[in-house]
């Protein structure tokens, strides 16, 4: 791909990108959100058309129209959020679309020839199972044999990962590993660091819709893909300085949630959180932490136990008396909860205070007030906006997280119940959310942090808590975590209580 | 844009016109005419007055993505209490019985609303089928009262209540049939207005329509504004149905509205939800009611092919309106 330009408007998403894939190898697409990754991926693959510049396959210059034209180049892509049709069967979605079969259609060879590809990749799928039933991580493997199907000799994976277990996580860099192998590639999209070291053989890095550089293996180095990708230098190394643990403020004692489903999410869950002390809680999503965190902010009701804040019963509170009490919530859905995308970042800003002295006397907002809180926070937090009236949706994933942060922080909340404060996050804003964490701790705010990635657990809980199946399975110092051991008791093969 | 899409609307009813036997031409005159004569000025004014008010009262649910198809409903309840106050107090003076006839009207509206409110934040019924079920019962209650016990002895058997005393009749400008309600009316959309630009429930309003989840999450309590809104919505169109007896009608009778609080929803939404806009339009949409009886008397044409053509108009208006968020483009590959 040379001189590749796309301009949406008020962004150049690509701006004279050259991207170079050679056959058997596993290229890392690297860089920020909003850095064009996806965009120029999206080229190659026909949803978008280039502004300017050229394609070439094989040293043949192609113009691609459609995913269609791109498919019968050998192109198949998986995108970040899957296109697959839930109520269908895994065999029924692999053959939507395809032309081939003019009017009847072998279902029974179709099934073997996917059954044949899944067995020689060693991605084991039922192709009668129905899409709904499935985990993200068997989603993902319909929507690869999707493209393997179609013969695909060049696949590009969007930001895989995100929705891996890290078990899962191991068997697509060994699935990666093999189609380079066998003289296919892969680009493979993403802003993890670790992940493009473990499995590219070069890595491409793209910022602001720009090539950084691509560099070969031997010259990977973690803090130089990451300063290439931020343009400054990045901390791996958040400084944690030592905060003494004070008395609880947060208190579960044999808590039981109900779930969506209709069975106890969270079961007979007893734990604690002492000022200054940020409790991680690990474990693979669908395990109860969403409905724990619902049930402590309010947002579900308990079936028994009791929850307690500083010592005083809550768990009978509303939301909006729990909110006065203190009690920070950063939730998983920021677009739908978090952070509704039709108002206006100035009254987004008030979502969970606009009750309070001084944005209202009662019956009438304080327009003024209302402005003024937008304009210091949006400067405080670094909220990157064209301005306090702009509407949330022109938010980037890290600007609104940062808007979310900002609001749930500026009332000196006591409890701060922060759930995947940094999930798809770049690096820059990743950096900086822990930061602010980091610093509630020293304001002896008690935090309570539900996370995937173990990185983030680590490096910020003083205490870990791993959930398994609606219990806590473990607790211990984060001083004394083992990593092979949080793996195992994520997947429930040990407990330690 | 509106005014090419009143063009088209009118182009669209010439076959209409020419297959009932008249020139379209004088067809268009006659519905012209209306906004250039006095008397047609006013009567559109008269014809928006429970317009205004059941729409502005629309405008509070719709916000919440309350879609309340009630106001007719309510509006009927609010002509029914304002009428039994009437007969509670025939003697008392006018300004005690037309103020309690305004109290009474918003309230019974209000309490119209408030039951579908109460099922849709406590049992999640469905809003639309409840508000239009019970207008139904409205509309069969007021029916009841005027075929039976409040039938006038002397009105030759016609379902209607004796008249009002002259105390129980509202204001009005000599010579027309505009009545103190219009002032009413715009003072509710003021007060709207402000309600939802200013307050902290027209904040909580936003929220809520923009997601439910997000507005539990801000600590709004879904069943208060619910039943908060339905009541000042319910009332405003209770205040329309007072300002029809009280008003025009000068007592309760069979169909004592054509179908304005279903209108209402039509105006709300041409008004983008804002009270202040909805003043126009209402004004608007009573002059095409004034038009479709001025078709009838002028050319002798029957009610439903005036009917037919108010759709028409009314189709080329909101399909225009859809239009409009777009932008038209046309290219050739």
């Amino acid at each position: 791909m040379k001189g590749i330009v796309k301009r949406f408007p008020g962004v150049d998403a690509n701006d004279h990108v050259d991207f170079e894939l050679q056959a058997g190898e596993a290229h890392g697409l690297l860089g920020e959100n909003g850095a064009g990754k996806t965009t120029l991926m999206n080229v190659l693959y026909g949803i978008l058309r280039p502004d300017e510049g050229e394609i070439y396959i094989r040293g043949e210059k192609v113009d691609i129209g459609s995913p269609r034209e791109a498919l019968n180049l050998g192109i198949g892509m998986v995108h970040q959020h899957f296109k697959l049709v839930e109520p269908h069967t895994v065999l029924e979605n692999i053959l939507l679309g395809l032309k081939e079969p003019a009017f009847i259609l072998n279902v029974k060879d179709a099934a073997n020839k996917v059954l044949e590809i899944s067995k020689r990749y060693e991605l084991p799928i039922d192709p009668e199972a129905r899409i709904w039933q499935l985990s993200m991580g068997e989603r993902q493997r319909v929507e690869i044999l999707k493209a393997l199907y179609r013969g695909a000799k060049i696949l590009v994976l969007d930001e895989p990962t995100s929705v891996l277990t890290p078990p899962e996580t191991r068997e697509l860099f060994r699935f990666i590993a093999q189609m380079a192998r066998e003289g296919r590639s892969v680009v493979f999209i993403t802003h993890k660091l670790d992940e493009v070291m473990a499995v590219s053989d070069r890595v491409t890095v793209l910022r602001a819709g720009r090539n950084v550089d691509t560099l070969d293996r031997e010259q990977l180095e973690k803090t130089k893909l990451a300063s290439m990708m931020v343009g400054r230098e990045v901390l791996f190394t958040l400084s944690k300085s030592p905060v003494v643990p004070g008395e609880p403020v947060l208190q579960l004692n044999q808590v039981t949630v109900m779930g969506d489903k209709g069975f106890p999410a969270v079961k007979n869950l007893t734990l604690a959180i002492r000022k200054g002390e940020i409790l991680g809680v690990a474990g693979i999503a669908g395990n109860g932490q969403r409905e724990l965190t619902e049930a402590i902010a309010g947002m579900r009701p308990i079936l028994s136990g009791q929850v307690r804040l500083s010592g005083k019963e809550i768990h009978r509170e509303s939301i909006s008396r729990r909110i006065e009490d203190g009690i920070a919530y950063v939730p998983e859905d920021r677009v739908g909860v978090a952070a509704p995308q039709g108002l206006t970042v100035a009254q987004d800003l008030i979502l969970r205070r606009y009750r309070q002295k001084p944005f209202s006397n009662g019956v009438f907002l304080n327009q003024n007030e209302i402005d003024n809180n937008a304009e210091t926070l949006i400067k405080e937090f670094k909220i990157m906006v064209s301005g306090k009236d702009a509407p949330a949706r022109t938010l980037s994933g890290g600007n609104l997280q940062k808007l979310i942060l900002a609001r749930e922080l500026s009332g000196k909340p006591r409890l701060i119940v922060a759930v995947y404060p940094t999930r798809g996050l770049d690096v820059g804003a990743t950096e900086y959310i822990r930061s602010l964490l980091l610093k509630q701790r020293e304001a002896r705010s008690a935090v309570l942090m539900v996370s995937e990635d173990l990185d983030e657990i680590l490096s910020l809980s003083d205490r870990i808590a791993v959930m398994y199946g609606g219990e806590i399975v473990g607790t211990f110092p984060a001083s004394e975590a083992n990593v092979e051991e949080i793996g195992l008791m994520m997947g429930g093969s040990l407990r330690k209580t | 844009m509106p005014v090419v899409s009143l063009v088209l609307g009118f182009l669209s009813a010439a076959p209409l016109f020419l297959a009932v036997g008249v020139n379209p031409i004088l067809a268009y005159r006659q519905v012209l005419g209306v906004f250039v004569n006095v008397d047609g000025l006013t009567e559109s004014f008269t014809r928006a007055i429970p317009l205004l008010l059941a729409s502005i009262g629309l405008c509070l649910p719709f916000k919440m993505n309350f879609w309340n198809i009630g106001a007719e409903g309510q509006l009927f309840m609010g002509a029914f209490a304002a009428t039994a106050i009437v007969f509670m107090l025939p003697d008392s003076s006018a300004f005690v019985l037309l103020g309690s006839m305004m109290i009474a009207g918003f309230i019974f509206g209000g309490i119209w609303g408030l039951i579908p409110a109460y099922l849709k934040a406590r049992l999640e019924t469905n809003e639309v089928l409840t508000t239009l079920m019970l207008n139904f019962v409205a509309i069969l209650w007021v029916d009841y009262l005027v075929y039976g016990p409040w039938r006038d002895p002397e009105g030759f058997g016609f379902p209607l209540t004796p008249m009002f005393p002259l105390n129980a009749r509202l204001p009005w400008i000599p010579g027309t049939r505009i009545h103190a309600g219009l002032i009413v009316g715009l003072v509710c959309a003021v007060l709207v207005y402000i309600f939802l630009a200013r307050t902290r429930w027209g904040y909580e309003l936003k929220v809520t329509g923009e997601s439910r989840l997000a507005a539990k999450y801000a600590g709004i309590d879904y069943l208060k504004l619910t039943l908060l809104v339905m009541f000042i919505g319910g009332g405003l169109a209770g205040l329309a149905g007072m300002g029809l007896v009280s008003g025009i009608v000068l007592r309760l009778r069979h169909g004592i509205s054509p179908g304005y609080g279903f209108s209402a929803i039509i105006i709300a939404w041409l008004a983008r939800l804002n009270p202040l806009a909805a003043v126009p339009v209402s004004i608007l949409f009573g002059g095409l009611l004034v038009a479709g009886d001025a078709l009838q008397i002028g050319l002798g044409l029957a009610f439903a092919t005036t009917s037919v053509f108010q759709a028409l108009i009314l189709l080329f208006v909101v399909g225009a309106e859809v239009l409009t968020r777009y932008k038209v483009a046309l290219t050739w590959e």
